[in-house]
């Protein structure tokens, strides 16, 4: 198992997690559970950076659109930044383009 | 003289073969339908299960047939495996038929039925649907007659003395019964070595004690041979193959125990078999013979039906097909009332949809989730519980439903058809990725993206919230631009790399149409309360598959 690292800051009311390591199976749970407490502990949107990952599985983009569902439903923006090039084809792919704020 | 002896018997097993396999093939084509909705009636008891077992033995002219038929109906959800096991035994019976018929001075038959095939060939009837199949059949039943006929007539210009005192001499009770068992697996049939032993004992070379081991043997021969032919079949398919096998050696062990308790008993078995046919005692008692076997085996098999069950499933266990394939909701006579009835489809069509992510490998943990074959068998189960759910809606609808159940009938039904389209979409695009020795990084990402799209369908319709769907639909929002651009720089690939090109092209197309078709089922199901709520001009429910392979 690669390990995988969540940096979290205060990025004025919104809250940026800076991920570093693979989104597989085995780190695709910690990595939901910190964006579900993330949504659950904070009121305004999140920014995730994904600059450190270089893999992402089908396990991985669950976890997002279980956390994206969440903000959705509390009308609040979930965004991602800074994915690699390989990153951004599975997420054109798989669709998430279209249902997440990419930069 | 020996040469042209040898020539009319050869000729005439050439005739026998062809003729029955022509006139069993045909028969199968022409009663099949008939046969498939009389074994649906099977179900009410052991014995209505025996009699049409035996009626569709008679049909099909094939034990194998009937024992196939009962394995599709088993893995469709009609039948269960005990339900099976009667009409298995009664098929056995049904074969006697031929062997009863074959059993009479056919040669004025032989004659009358070529006049009709002849007659029906020059009025062109083999070109109407009605009657094409049957002109084969009698057209089967001739060359296997005449074929008969030559084997009868081949020996008459022999020493038939001499030579039956040889084989008398020889033709002990072992070797006839390995002749029998050597003949019947060559013949895959217990009943064509047994109309073979009749044309010999009319040419006087086989005597009755002979003729006794030899159809023994076919018997038990014919159930070895069912075994040996069905070697890839698993889990049920094998079962009934076991099922024909208790008929065969219950049978066997029964007339053998019969003959060897009336030698102890200072009888004489040959002369009371002899006894059984009467007047005409060779051509009736190998026939009573022949019969009384098959009954011998087919009534305690499938009067202890249950005991028949538990042997046949610790030979084959089921198979991860025969689970997979095994409806967990709709029953034959859940049909009968409407409402419950679509219920209880409507739960089958979303549990298919829950086994949908079965089918795709998880690339992620290397395909260690499910080996190839697995997922072969899943989609081969979902296959069998989408047709099994497909005549359930037939026979809710053919029941006499309310208007408005024939509504959510019909919608189910199109449902249906788009779920089908997409397991089948979904066994193809897994086949084109196990394809790759190693898996490109596009077709990783197609693979995985299919796989999120996939379990994502099968949270919303397990969940059934609105939300989920409408998250969905989003999801799956047109992409054929980007697939488009996918392919252009697939057309433009380095050469040498031309297969994986066209591989990765084929998994774009497939990948296209599974989201397509996963976007038409979410929109299927999205609840009504927020189809209501959907925003006005959204194509969801106008699209159509532009682009789409």
């Amino acid at each position: 198992m690669t390990s995988m690292h969540i940096d979290r800051e205060q990025w004025g009311g919104d809250v940026l997690l800076k991920v570093v390591g693979r989104l597989d199976t085995p780190n695709a749970k910690p990595f939901e559970a910190s964006l579900m407490e993330v949504v659950a502990q904070t009121a305004g949107g999140i920014i995730v950076n994904l600059s450190g990952v270089d893999y992402v599985s089908s396990s991985g983009l669950r976890a997002l659109l279980v956390a994206g569902k969440a903000m959705r439903t509390g009308k609040r923006k979930l965004a991602l930044t800074s994915l690699q090039p390989q990153i951004r084809e599975v997420f054109d792919i798989s669709g998430f383009s279209s249902l997440f704020e990419i930069t | 003289m020996m040469v042209v002896v040898l020539a009319e018997i050869l000729g005439g097993l050439g005739l026998l073969f062809f003729g029955l396999k022509t006139m069993s093939g045909h028969l199968q084509n022409a009663t099949g339908r008939r046969v498939r909705a009389l074994l649906r009636a099977a179900t009410r008891s052991p014995l209505v299960g025996l009699v049409c077992g035996m009626v569709a033995g008679a049909a099909t002219q094939s034990s194998n047939a009937v024992a196939l038929i009962c394995g599709n109906l088993v893995r469709g959800g009609v039948f269960t495996t005990r339900d099976a096991i009667p009409v298995v035994a009664g098929g056995n019976v049904g074969t006697a038929a031929l062997v009863f018929v074959a059993a009479f001075d056919f040669r004025l038959v032989v004659f009358y039925l070529l006049a009709l095939v002849g007659f029906g060939f020059h009025f062109k009837l083999d070109r109407r649907p009605a009657w094409k199949e049957w002109i084969w059949v009698a057209l089967g039943l001739t060359l296997a007659l005449l074929g008969l006929d030559f084997i009868k007539q081949g020996p008459r210009d022999l020493d038939v003395a001499l030579i039956a005192r040889a084989l008398d001499d020889g033709l002990s009770p072992w070797i006839g019964f390995a002749i029998g068992m050597a003949a019947a697996a060559l013949c895959q049939s217990s009943s064509t070595p047994t109309i073979l032993v009749l044309a010999l004992m009319q040419a006087k070379l086989l005597g009755f004690e002979d003729a006794f081991f030899i159809v023994l043997g076919a018997n038990l021969g014919s159930g070895l041979a069912t075994l040996i032919s069905s070697g890839e079949l698993e889990g049920t398919g094998r079962q009934l193959c076991y099922v024909h096998i208790l008929v065969k050696a219950i049978g066997c062990a029964v007339l053998l125990a019969a003959w060897i308790a009336v030698t102890l008993a200072g009888g004489d078995p040959e002369a009371a078999l002899a006894a059984s046919g009467g007047a005409d005692s060779a051509r009736a008692a190998v026939s009573m013979l022949f019969l009384v076997l098959q009954l011998a085996g087919a009534v305690p098999v499938s009067l202890g039906r249950r005991l028949t069950e538990r042997i046949a499933r610790y030979f084959s266990p089921p198979s991860v097909e025969d689970d997979a394939s095994r409806p967990r909701y709709i029953h034959r006579r859940a049909a009968e009332e409407a409402a419950t009835a679509l219920d209880l489809s409507e739960r089958e069509s979303a549990r298919l949809i829950k086994l949908l992510p079965n089918l795709l490998p998880d690339l992620d943990r290397g395909g260690a989730d499910y080996s190839r074959q697995d997922r072969t068998a899943f989609w081969k189960g979902s296959t069998a519980i989408a047709l099994a759910v497909d005549h359930f809606l037939v026979d809710v609808i053919r029941a006499g439903a309310t208007r408005e159940s024939l509504d959510i009938a019909l919608q189910q039904q199109a449902r249906l058809e788009t779920i089908r389209a997409l397991v089948d979409t979904l066994h193809d695009f897994s086949g084109v990725v196990a394809e790759f020795r190693r898996v490109p990084p596009l077709a990783f990402n197609l693979s995985e993206s299919l796989r999120t799209i996939v379990l994502s369908l099968a949270d919303a319709t397990d969940g059934g919230a609105a939300d989920d769907f409408d998250l969905l639909i989003a999801l799956t929002a047109d992409r054929s631009e980007m697939l488009d651009r996918i392919r252009r720089a697939l057309a433009a690939s380095a050469p040498g790399a031309e297969e994986d090109s066209r591989r990765l092209m084929h998994a774009t197309s497939l990948f296209e149409r599974a989201v397509w078709l996963v976007r038409r089922v979410a929109v299927a199901l999205r609840p009504p309360a927020i189809e209501d709520r959907a925003p006005e001009g959204d194509p969801a429910r106008q699209e159509t598959p532009e682009g789409v392979a």
